[in-house]
């Protein structure tokens, strides 16, 4: 028998997952509150209500450019990423150790500190090549980015059934065909979820674009923080409200196609 | 004609030998049973007919062309898995026709028409455009089977397709496929640990044990003359009893004397006496001390000690004795099965 959970137990839990959740919104409030207020400076709470703000960010040339190589960007990281992680699940799947070396290796990314791998780059790269260049940040965010897409096609590939390559093989198929007909279609939505991790990732990443950046190469996350820096307006709560938005757009979307919270649940 | 010939094959994993020296033919269209205990060797076999696994020595011929070298995708089988191996991702349609747009076979009407025969031959036309995941065991079995016979294969593996469903569901299965055999007629390779699945399917029944053949026969003919120790005791659970027989009677260790058929060779010998052979008598015959009695429904089985052998014997539910008495059996001399040492 289980023994029931005693009442006062169960209503802390509900006050802890309260708590928790105020505490991870609470920010993203404050934000959009900010974006709204007639407030010349970042101020909470909010005075009046006003989209002027958001005229001011979709008007001004500063931000349309960040966004605009934040999405090129993150889009290009998106299909990089896929592709080499993507490989890399397969691959490693049909090792003999699950857990080896080589999955170790690539999935170092989550654990080294971005920053460290930001200084690295940044002096090779100077090394090699000169002046960082959009190539440069396209190389960083796709490392970054890889272990996502690994994790999540690895995670689909472990439920598969054994043998269902073995059955595709007696039915005539030859390797790229059990590649394309068998293999692929069980990693799509691993392939899929690590796509949509990898979009994130680049869009939203800040250390790596900070090192990397001059002055014609400023994502959306560096032009944010710049200007929080040197002029602070609500304009700034304005543009991340507005990746708020783009990034629940995705989320929804993919969550329609794929449903991603069993990714969430590992 | 689509025979299948296996010469003095081998194969080792590493140090262990796990098949060595089977040599094997079956005939074209015949059904054969590869019957044996777990690590007899069996799957190997059917995994090494299929392409899946090389051979260490020996060669495989289907239909006269020696195929050992070949993978498996450029081999004319079938083989139906123990997990069916559905691809969830296509419906049932879709994974009957697999075989067929693998090996690029007939336009895509005729492929139309093949898979609509075969999921007839299954009786799941019904179900044609469903996901494998919305089908029952029963019905995901069928679908295995429909896209195994789909592409009529030269042979037809089957590794144990049986062991996954319930036991009514399985006879019901048993019946089907005999039918679908008499029906298509394909040569047929089944692998099963399970003996009355080997003898109620097969033309033929090939015991292995450890790695080589037992004994191969017809169904009729392992089961009523097993012409080993091995092969009487895994068939329908012989008992095996040591003797000595002089002037056509047999003497057990403890000395009781039973008669056995005429023309029996003088010497040390096992007698093995099936279960169901054993008659229990008023008197005469020989003394058994009955040790447990088990109720079984329609009938009671008793476990007796005959001379210092634990027996298992099948007796009506109207036969009852206690634990501890003595019983009183008797064989017919017929029905004794004497096998050497």
């Amino acid at each position: 028998m289980v023994r029931a959970v005693p009442g006062w137990l169960r209503i802390a839990a509900v006050v802890f997952v309260m708590l928790a959740a105020i505490f991870m919104l609470a920010p993203l409030v404050v934000v959009m509150g900010v974006s709204v207020s007639e407030s010349q400076f970042v101020a909470f709470p909010p005075q009046g209500f006003t989209f002027r703000w958001y005229g001011n960010a979709l008007g001004s040339p500063a931000y349309l450019g960040a966004f605009w190589l934040s999405l090129t960007l993150a889009v290009l990281v998106t299909v990089s990423a896929t592709l080499i992680g993507g490989a890399a699940a397969i691959g490693l799947s049909r090792g003999r150790r699950p857990g080896g070396p080589a999955e170790t290796f690539f999935l170092s990314p989550l654990v080294l500190p971005s920053i460290i791998f930001a200084i690295g780059l940044l002096m090779l790269w100077s090394a090699v090549f000169g002046a960082t260049s959009f190539y440069a940040l396209w190389l960083a965010h796709t490392v970054v980015a890889i272990p996502y897409v690994i994790r999540t096609t690895l995670a689909v590939l472990a439920e598969r059934d054994p043998f269902l390559e073995e059955a595709a093989r007696t039915m005539g198929a030859t390797r790229l065909k059990r590649l394309w007909f068998v293999t692929l279609p069980q990693c799509r939505p691993g392939l899929l979820a690590g796509a949509f991790f990898a979009f994130n990732i680049s869009f939203d990443e800040a250390v790596l674009s900070l090192f990397l950046r001059n002055p014609n190469l400023t994502t959306l996350p560096v032009q944010i923080y710049g200007q929080l820096e040197f002029s602070p307006d609500p304009t700034v709560a304005a543009v991340s409200t507005l990746m708020i938005l783009i990034t629940v757009a995705l989320m929804l979307i993919l969550e329609r196609m794929l449903g991603l919270t069993r990714f969430a649940s590992g | 004609m689509s025979d299948l010939t296996l010469t003095n094959i081998t194969k080792s994993f590493g140090k262990v030998e796990v098949l060595r020296g089977i040599d094997l033919t079956i005939r074209s269209g015949e059904f054969v049973s590869l019957l044996g205990a777990s690590g007899c060797g069996k799957t190997t076999l059917l995994r090494i007919v299929a392409g899946l696994e090389g051979v260490s020595s020996g060669r495989v011929e289907i239909a006269g062309t020696d195929v050992t070298g070949l993978p498996p995708e450029k081999r004319d089988i079938a083989m139906m898995f123990q997990s069916y191996a559905l691809l969830p991702h296509m419906s049932v349609a879709e994974n009957v026709r697999f075989p067929l747009r693998m090996r690029r076979v007939g336009t895509r009407d005729e492929q139309d028409a093949k898979v609509r025969a075969a999921l007839e031959t299954v009786q799941l036309t019904h179900l044609a455009d469903r996901a494998p995941r919305q089908l029952s065991g029963g019905q995901q079995q069928r679908v295995a089977l429909a896209r195994a016979i789909v592409s009529n294969p030269k042979v037809l593996l089957l590794d144990e397709p049986l062991s996954n469903l319930d036991a009514r569901l399985r006879e019901e299965m048993q019946v089907e496929l005999i039918e679908i055999h008499r029906r298509i007629g394909l040569t047929t390779l089944f692998v099963t640990h399970d003996q009355d699945e080997a003898l109620s399917l097969s033309d033929r029944v090939v015991l292995m044990n450890a790695g080589a053949i037992e004994q191969q026969a017809p169904p009729r003919e392992i089961y009523d003359a097993p012409a080993t120790a091995y092969a009487s005791s895994f068939l329908g659970a012989a008992n095996l009893v040591p003797a000595r027989i002089a002037d056509g009677k047999a003497q057990l260790a403890d000395g009781q004397e039973l008669a056995v058929a005429p023309g029996s060779p003088d010497g040390n010998v096992t007698l093995a006496l099936r279960q169901e052979n054993v008659d229990f008598l008023d008197g005469g015959g020989l003394a058994a001390k009955v040790i447990t009695r088990v109720y079984m429904g329609s009938r009671h089985r008793y476990i007796l000690d005959l001379a210092g052998q634990t027996i298992s014997v099948l007796a009506p539910a109207s036969v009852m004795l206690e634990p501890g008495s003595l019983a009183r059996i008797g064989i017919a001399p017929d029905r004794i099965r004497i096998l050497p040492g």
